[in-house]
């Protein structure tokens, strides 16, 4: 169609705000459908920074892949969390700015759209995608809209710059160029690195000061993300097969080293019902599957037993697919991969209420 | 295979709006072989092909009108 279209088909770009879709297809419907654009500068995974790392340091080659990408058609909008560095930013340099309320799923796709249309920052069902317009659940129209990470804007100008062959120069050839990833957690330089799929794990660790030995668990991707052991960190390869292996994907491009003072299962289960109290509460699976898997986590954490890890691990069988954004899916991923992580030492270690601290006799006082 | 494969492609895909759905379960009981109800009533889908004609009037019956045809 244009030419800016085939160099992004050809450099193999995908959206890096974490579902990896072909960059050039969205852009192209886009185009046909004169859809209107929201670049999402949330960064609304937890641990995720990159997005606001590029308006703060690339913020011209940010706006030339807009005007590539919109070819002028209709004023670009950007999304950002209200009141955040970004968002203050992206208003003094003139731009359009969608105020975005601090919940984990306001920044999903679906959310800012319908807040961009007047509506509130919930997620819509998505009979079709939104770059053809349709409706929301309430019948309210919806114009083309298409929404694009940052990340991917910036390299739509940076492949039209550089060329394909230098986007391809890094990565694989299943997951070409270079992508940003924010290390942080428990590390001595929490970093957000221009890094590329097919490299080292640890490479990108050691980058942030690296692995302390007490370091037990690394997640990667955050909420919607999954849990490795630290051994699994030392050798696992930075792509989506290796990621996918251990159930998860490249995502949004954050990897946390979790603080190992901290008992792992408490921190799973804190960022379980931290999840479960973040469902808009639309969609009956979230509002009332989330907070189950929370209790069943705690119970499962507290009482480690063949009922406790039955219970949970048929509930995590109740979330696919079953909400309207992915939320419920992440959430259960996430708790799905923590449990293959942390469930064997679990199962082995005293159950929390069984120990010998428990009183056993009256003794008199007065 | 190849009949199997025909039969399939006879089948109407039905999808649910997760944000309408109150679970009433009407749907498990129009489309009992397609549709289980989780605990609080909310529909489990085992498949989303399902012969036409019960498509059609599970989507009739559906009181929160999440139910619709792809």
């Amino acid at each position: 169609m244009s030419n800016i279209i085939e160099l992004i088909n050809a450099a193999g770009l995908t959206g890096r705000g974490g579902a990896a879709f072909p960059s050039a297809i969205k852009i192209k419907a886009a185009k046909e459908n004169k859809a209107r654009l929201i670049v999402n500068v949330c960064d609304g995974e937890i641990g995720a920074a990159k997005d606001g790392w590029v308006v703060a340091n690339h913020l011209n080659e940010l706006l030339e892949g807009v005007a590539l990408i919109t070819s002028g058609h209709a004023k670009p909008i950007f999304a950002a969390h209200r009141d955040s560095t970004t968002a203050r930013l992206l208003a003094a340099a003139g731009l359009k700015v969608l105020e975005v309320p601090h919940r984990y799923v306001s920044s999903e796709e679906t959310s800012l759209i319908s807040l961009a249309h007047g509506g509130t920052a919930r997620p819509m069902t998505k009979k079709a995608p939104f770059v053809f317009g349709g409706q929301r659940s309430d019948g309210k129209r919806i114009r083309p809209t298409v929404v694009l990470n940052a990340e991917s804007v910036w390299r739509v100008s940076q492949i039209s710059r550089r060329g394909v062959d230098w986007f391809r120069s890094y990565g694989t050839d299943a997951e070409p160029g270079p992508r940003l990833v924010a290390v942080g957690g428990f590390v001595s330089t929490p970093s957000i690195i221009e890094a590329a799929a097919g490299i080292p794990l640890m490479d990108l660790i050691n980058l942030a000061g690296g692995l302390d030995p007490s370091v037990r668990f690394v997640g990667v991707g955050g909420l919607g993300g999954i849990l490795l052991t630290a051994d699994e960190a030392r050798s696992a390869i930075w792509d989506t097969p290796t990621m996918k292996s251990y159930g998860g994907g490249l995502g949004p491009g954050i990897i946390t080293v979790w603080d190992p003072r901290q008992a792992a299962a408490h921190t799973a289960g804190a960022m379980i019902a931290y999840g479960a109290g973040e469902s808009a509460g639309q969609c009956g699976p979230c509002m009332f599957g989330l907070p189950a898997l929370s209790a069943d986590w705690n119970a499962f954490a507290m009482h480690p037993g063949a009922d406790s890890h039955r219970r949970l691990q048929n509930r995590l069988t109740l979330f696919e697919r079953r909400g309207a954004c992915a939320h419920p899916d992440g959430v259960s991923r996430f708790a799905t991969s923590a449990l293959r992580v942390l469930g064997p030492e679990l199962l082995q270690s005293q159950p929390y209420f069984a120990g010998g601290n428990q009183p056993t006799e009256v003794l008199s006082y007065v | 295979m190849s009949n199997a494969r025909a039969v399939e492609s006879e089948l109407a895909r039905i999808g649910i709006d997760r944000v309408l759905c109150t679970g009433h379960g009407i749907c498990a009981r129009t489309l009992p072989e397609a549709v289980a109800l989780d605990e609080w009533g909310y529909p489990i889908l085992a498949t989303d092909a399902v012969p036409p004609a019960d498509a059609k009037l599970a989507v009739k019956l559906c009181p929160a009108r999440a139910l619709f045809l792809r």
